[in-house]
């Protein structure tokens, strides 16, 4: 039973981006997304499927001729390598949020590569304006961009859904988180599962079906709990949210559990419920304006997650990739708190989505030779 | 250094000059507040509710042409700020923080009262939220909401059909924005913003930038360009910076008056021109003598960067019975259309056109990532409009990694190879 369920998760975080342009019918029902910042309960009410692009070693020969280098995340350049591919074009849509520059610079370019002809056959490319800064401006700003967002996914559908509608659809968010929460929570103290494999069981919770999702998590959770602790030293992954398990793989082949990591698709991404009973729109914008870690997350939001993820933890490792043009910014402020903390910590350069440099190895390995506890051999 | 060839350029650095020693006075002798913000905050607010405002790009560049940013950036550096972080927006920055690394120009910047941003690329909440802990001063922040209508030739629909231009949205938001900005402003300055006086200035903001939309034909049509890229752009970013004062007004007639006499005398900032080159990208303040490097070995003269030629395009606003709404659609886009696909390399080929461009210089800048981004479409279009185009990997204030001799024979070897004499 667990195991299976562990490979449908898994399946869930790992396939479906990679499978797109196998079947016209099956795409249809997608809407492919850039990060998870776009409230995946507005793309279900509408009756789509949300997809997210995600960086991976898969080589991107053509957006590379449209893309300037170390601008564009990995995850980014995939999106437009599928895009000029022709592999989107049956999706229902592109959606793409404000939040990052790079996103939004990507919305940009998609929309001239197919005015200058470049690319065709694109399916509609939406901007989804959601502004993460805090500002008396922004929630009534943000609300009217998510319905008009549900306005046009709906223009797509023969559905034509409500406020009881996305209500529904966040019940059904919340029950999935809350079984997202209690996965996590098996990595606590003890970590009972490597970095590597939880990713993908939490990540899953923006590809996968919520009622599925919180059946499969929930027995993932049972199977879980009676492993062995992992030993190690126990590592928070920070900087710039990753979005893949290469980086928790090659930190854990050195002997360390990645217990925790600052993204969205892990346990950065399974925070509170949201509470859809008053405006759901302006519930859901809010949500992810606040919980979505992201380049234009305020720094002071993202340093009380950063101060809260520390519990139990070792040592932190910071991803700072070539194309990072706002975490890097927050490395004194991250320093000197984990110097009061007395916790060690390194930054990477490379992209966490390929194989680590040979100069990141080193560094990981210093840092991995002080990080309490000693380096012992790992079980379970 | 170039010599100056015009008046109105000794004029106006002297001017800056004295501006900044009158702010230092003020704010250190009578305890005055001033502000620090982006170049791309509307100014006029600021100095009608009398609170003198420093422009962070203007005080990068003077850093980096008084070649003081290397020892700013490497005590960054040396704090484990990553090398790919933008250069151009921090530098300032830098200067507050390691203040003992080197030294600032003219004393260094005073204490800001408020700091404020609009929020464009991703970096700019981090540098700012950085400076104003450094000099434990307020940040006002200006949030950027994206564009999703793209007309291309925005620069048709700027003076009259603003309204069009910028979704309404997102025109909301921003005078929203300016509005609080405001309050803010009138508590720090002690006195009220008269709406009468924001459409006076406005209206002489129009006039300020008519005028250097007539320097700028008159540039564009002479046989050979009466003023080098430099000179203009000194005389236009002193003017900029207090658009519509008295001062900004007289002195922009000034820069004309002296460019029209320059053209009906048949005089040319290079008399042996054979080439009109474009510098595309923010300029090269570590260096600007690259600028007229090759006047002498190939009668190449720099005619066209953006700081001319974007006054005109991106600040008149006519139709100003709501002027808070025309400030806001100036405020919504600003440096979008100079940088963004489709806006972008739009208007540099009409700009390339208008200005009878042999070949461009297209700014690779490895930090910046704003200006960085988009310019593979300018140059494609550039090179589709017939424009030879050399890309140039440099950032425009850190000069550590900049070889003034192989760029400059990098350049040589472009104009002999791929521009027609």
């Amino acid at each position: 039973m667990g195991a299976s369920d562990i490979d449908e998760l898994r399946a869930g975080f790992d396939v479906p981006f990679s499978a797109l342009g196998a079947g016209a019918p099956a795409d249809h029902g997608t809407v492919v997304i850039s990060w998870p910042s776009v409230p995946v309960e507005i793309v279900r009410a509408a009756g789509f499927a949300p997809m997210f692009a995600r960086g991976s070693e898969a080589p991107t020969p053509a957006a590379n001729a449209v893309l300037e280098p170390d601008l564009f995340p990995n995850r980014l350049r995939q999106l437009v390598e599928a895009a000029l591919s022709g592999r989107l074009a049956h999706v229902a849509a592109i959606v793409i949020p404000r939040s990052s520059d790079p996103d939004y610079k990507c919305f940009l370019y998609l929309r001239e590569l197919e005015r200058r002809g470049i690319v065709a056959g694109l399916p509609p490319v939406w901007l989804f304006d959601l502004l993460h800064a805090d500002g008396a401006d922004t929630q009534a700003y943000n609300a009217e961009r998510a319905r008009a967002l549900l306005a046009r996914l709906a223009s797509l559908s023969s559905r034509r859904p409500g406020p009881e509608d996305l209500r529904k659809e966040v019940a059904g968010a919340n029950r999935a988180r809350a079984a997202a929460r209690r996965l996590n929570a098996m990595r606590a103290t003890a970590p009972r599962i490597a970095g590597a494999d939880m990713l993908p069981l939490l990540g899953a919770f923006w590809q996968v079906e919520p009622a599925r999702y919180s059946a499969l998590a929930e027995a993932a959770a049972d199977s879980i709990i009676g492993r062995s602790p992992l030993e190690g030293p126990r590592v928070l992954l920070a900087g710039a949210p990753v979005d893949s398990t290469a980086l928790h793989a090659a930190i854990e082949a050195e002997g360390a559990v990645v217990v925790a990591e600052l993204t969205p698709f892990g346990s950065g991404g399974v925070g509170a419920d949201i509470d859809a009973s008053g405006d759901p729109f302006i519930a859901l914008t809010e949500h992810y304006r606040r919980a979505s870690i992201a380049a234009r997350m305020p720094v002071k939001t993202l340093m009380h997650e950063v101060d809260d993820a520390l519990r139990g933890v070792n040592a932190v490792i910071l991803s700072l990739p070539p194309d990072d043009a706002t975490f890097g910014w927050d490395y004194p402020r991250v320093r000197d708190l984990l110097e009061r903390r007395s916790i060690p910590h390194t930054a990477l350069a490379g992209d966490p989505a390929l194989d680590m440099t040979v100069a990141d190895l080193e560094r990981v390995r210093a840092l991995l030779r002080t990080a309490p506890p000693k380096r012992e051999a790992r079980r379970g | 250094m170039a010599e100056k060839q015009l008046q109105s350029t000794l004029a106006a650095t002297a001017f800056q000059k004295q501006w900044f020693g009158d702010l230092r006075r003020r704010v250190f002798d009578e305890r005055r507040p001033y502000a620090l913000i982006q170049a791309d905050v509307p100014f006029e607010l600021f100095d009608l509710l009398e609170i003198p405002a420093v422009s962070n790009q203007w005080w990068s560049s003077i850093v980096a042409a008084k070649r003081q940013a290397p020892a700013f950036l490497d005590a960054m550096s040396g704090d484990g700020l990553p090398e790919q972080l933008c250069r151009y927006c921090s530098l300032g920055l830098a200067t507050t923080r390691y203040a003992r690394a080197g030294e600032a120009p003219w004393g260094g910047l005073p204490a800001p009262r408020l700091l404020c941003a609009r929020l464009t690329c991703d970096c700019i909440h981090r540098v700012f939220s950085l400076w104003a802990e450094a000099f434990n001063a307020e940040l006002f922040e200006i949030d950027n909401p994206g564009a999703s209508e793209l007309p291309p030739r925005w620069w048709e629909l700027t003076r009259h059909r603003w309204r069009e231009l910028i979704e309404p949205h997102r025109l909301k938001f921003v005078a929203a924005t300016l509005e609080r900005l405001i309050e803010r402003l009138e508590s720090i300055g002690e006195r009220r913003l008269d709406r009468t006086a924001l459409r006076e200035r406005l209206e002489r903001v129009n006039r300020q930038e008519e005028i250097f939309d007539a320097a700028r034909r008159l540039i564009a049509e002479a046989p050979a360009t009466p003023v080098r890229m430099t000179e203009q752009i000194a005389n236009v970013m002193a003017t900029q910076w207090v658009r519509g004062t008295d001062w900004a007004l007289a002195h922009a007639q000034h820069f004309y008056d002296e460019l029209r006499q320059r053209v009906d005398a048949g005089v040319a900032a290079c008399p042996d021109e054979k080439l009109r080159l474009m510098w595309v990208g923010a300029g090269l303040w570590h260096d600007t003598d690259f600028y007229t490097a090759f006047e002498a070995s190939h009668g190449a003269v720099f005619v066209w960067s953006m700081y001319l030629a974007f006054g005109p395009d991106g600040y008149i606003r006519y139709g100003l019975d709501e002027p808070l709404d025309a400030l806001a659609s100036r405020t919504a886009s600003f440096n979008e259309f100079l940088h963004h696909p489709p806006w972008a390399a739009e208007w540099i080929v009409a700009q390339a056109r208008e200005h009878r461009i042999d070949a461009a210089l297209v700014l690779r800048p490895k930090s910046m990532k704003p200006s960085a981004t988009g310019r593979l479409f300018i140059e494609r279009a550039l090179e589709e409009a017939g424009v030879p185009v050399l890309p140039v990997e440099a950032d425009v204030v850190d000069a550590r990694a900049w070889d003034p001799a192989a760029a400059r024979k990098a350049v040589g070897k472009f104009l002999d190879e791929r521009v027609p004499r």
